[in-house]
């Protein structure tokens, strides 16, 4: 290996704080002023999973099979898989370094669950069921955390309207991470070392509406006001401790997996597919309900949503699910028709929507997977989408499964620190641009197959 | 420092097969081709291996439901 390379996640961090409130972040200021930084495009979809392992393998959502945290099993209507460590199956930047011999220390890089072996050291991310699962490579490694540190926190139950509480428990998590990440930089051999920290998309969504004027929900003067910067502020303080304890020719990589935006609502996607004759249920909800519970007539459905940061919409195709209607022959022209009308969309006011709408066939190279038939942004993510059914109304001001305040925003960011080569170059990249990047910062060969570009001055 | 090997066994009739398949393609060895093959392989049915219990699974739903990314 060249060079030890230390990667810090920031789950959802947004060039409109870490760039442009810089000058309140000096340990982050002192690395962008000597770097090459920018925007990230993220992955589509820019979410958690699979934006995280697009970073990590260097190939898109498409070639990984992976459209989100589940994905329906075998075309059935009901039966889903959640996405986990063992749906990983290309080699992640982990891999080719351990084939090399080198070493790794990875915290809670999504998804990590269970945890697989690798050469070093790994502690599993947010979706471990608990802190009574094994959840360390190797195993007696939570063991030596436990003791030292407590059990490990790996999220914050934040969507409620205890926002004190959400605060307090997202600084402990925070806190203990890098207690954490602290004692394995120092008492680990490792060449390369990364880590996710999840709070910062957590404050996001709990406390944006407070922060942000253009939020629909925004009070001036409200306590919370100053939530958000605050906690960059105490994570800006926790990555300086940490890089104190790293040697000082160490590239330091900064990246989030996608950014944030204000929220303006849900879109209740299966109230517009019934109210357009697409979706057919048998007695419509009255109050709010899970699309899975809806007695659905899919002998007379031809297309269903399903909701999150944004919307998967699945034709019901004869021959392909158990009681599909539309024939193989006229998917396409199906599909187009309802592009036309999913994008002529309007708002609750009438106002114009920009709703991207990819089909993923064109879309990626390769498809692997239980992708969707369409993936929609509504109003470019602005709108997230409800799958859920029975509030009365396609428009909601708040998230249907509470309150949320935060959407994702296609930009993250980057900051490529490299001590021996300091620069400060404002420069926008690709999620895929990392992992070679990362490669060829420790001297390693770059897969042909990994179709990112390597980020240098050039 | 390079990856290690070790040797192992395989019939010679496959060996020949093997060869004859990967001329003009991207493998320069049959063994680059049967590592690829088998480590393939093991990871698929690694991707099929249960990561939860049912009763997980359900608290991992629930949770990723809370927090926004699913429903």
């Amino acid at each position: 290996m060249n060079k030890k390379v230390l990667v810090i996640g920031l789950d959802c961090a947004t060039g409109e704080i870490v760039f442009d409130r810089k000058e309140e972040l000096p340990v982050l200021r002192e690395l962008i002023d000597n770097s090459i930084y920018g925007n990230l495009r993220s992955a589509d979809p820019p979410i958690t999973i699979p934006a995280w392992m697009v970073m990590c393998t260097g190939k898109d959502p498409g070639k990984l099979g992976l459209y989100g945290f589940r994905h329906r099993k075998d075309y059935s209507y009901k039966d889903v898989w959640i996405a986990t460590s063992y749906s990983i199956r290309e080699k992640t930047i982990w891999d080719i370094i351990g084939e090399k011999d080198g070493q790794s220390c990875l915290v809670s890089i999504p998804p990590s669950y269970p945890p697989k072996p690798v050469n070093g050291n790994l502690i599993s991310c947010f979706i471990t069921p608990g802190d009574d699962k094994e959840y360390t490579y190797p195993a007696d490694l939570r063991v030596e955390l436990e003791e030292k540190f407590g059990p490990y926190i790996f999220d914050v139950v934040f969507r409620t309207d205890e926002k004190d509480k959400i605060l307090k428990q997202t600084y402990q998590m925070t806190e203990q991470r890098f207690r954490v990440l602290n004692h394995l930089i120092t008492k680990k051999p490792w060449d390369f070392f990364m880590f996710v920290e999840i709070g910062v998309d957590r404050v996001h969504h709990a406390f944006w509406r407070y922060m942000d004027p253009s939020h629909h929900l925004y009070e001036k003067g409200n306590p919370y006001e100053n939530v958000i910067i605050d906690y960059y502020k105490r994570v800006d303080g926790l990555i300086g401790e940490l890089l104190s304890n790293v040697d000082k020719d160490t590239t330091v990589l900064v990246v989030s997996d996608h950014g944030a935006k204000s929220m303006k609502g849900a879109f209740c996607i299966n109230e517009w597919l019934i109210e357009q004759g697409d979706l057919v249920v048998k007695e419509r909800p009255q109050s709010s309900i899970s699309f899975d519970k809806v007695d659905v007539d899919w002998s007379r459905t031809k297309a269903w949503g399903w909701g999150g940061y944004y919307a998967r919409i699945f034709l019901n195709v004869e021959e392909r699910e158990s009681q599909g209607i539309i024939k193989i022959e006229d998917y396409r022209k199906e599909r187009e028709a309802l592009i036309e009308r999913l994008a002529a969309i309007k708002g609750p006011d009438g106002e114009e929507w920009n709703t991207k709408i990819i089909k993923p066939q064109k879309y990626f190279q390769e498809l692997n997977g239980d992708y969707p038939d369409l993936m929609i942004y509504f109003d470019d993510l602005c709108w997230r989408s409800a799958g859920t059914l029975g509030h009365g109304t396609k428009y909601l001001l708040e998230n249907d499964t509470g309150p949320d305040d935060a959407v994702h925003a296609q930009n993250g960011i980057y900051i490529l620190y490299d001590p021996k080569n300091k620069t400060c170059l404002r420069k926008d990249a690709n999620i895929l641009d990392i992992a070679p990047t990362i490669l060829d910062e420790m001297g390693l060969a770059v897969p042909e197959d990994m179709r990112g570009t390597i980020i240098t001055k050039g | 420092m390079e990856k290690k090997f070790t040797d192992i066994a395989i019939p010679t009739d496959l060996y020949n097969k093997i060869e004859e398949k990967i001329k003009g393609t991207e493998f320069p060895s049959v063994a680059s081709y049967v590592a690829k093959v088998v480590d393939d392989n093991l990871s698929k049915e690694e991707g099929t291996k249960d990561a939860f219990s049912k009763e997980d699974e359900e608290k991992v739903k629930d949770r990723l439901k809370a927090l926004g990314y699913i429903d």
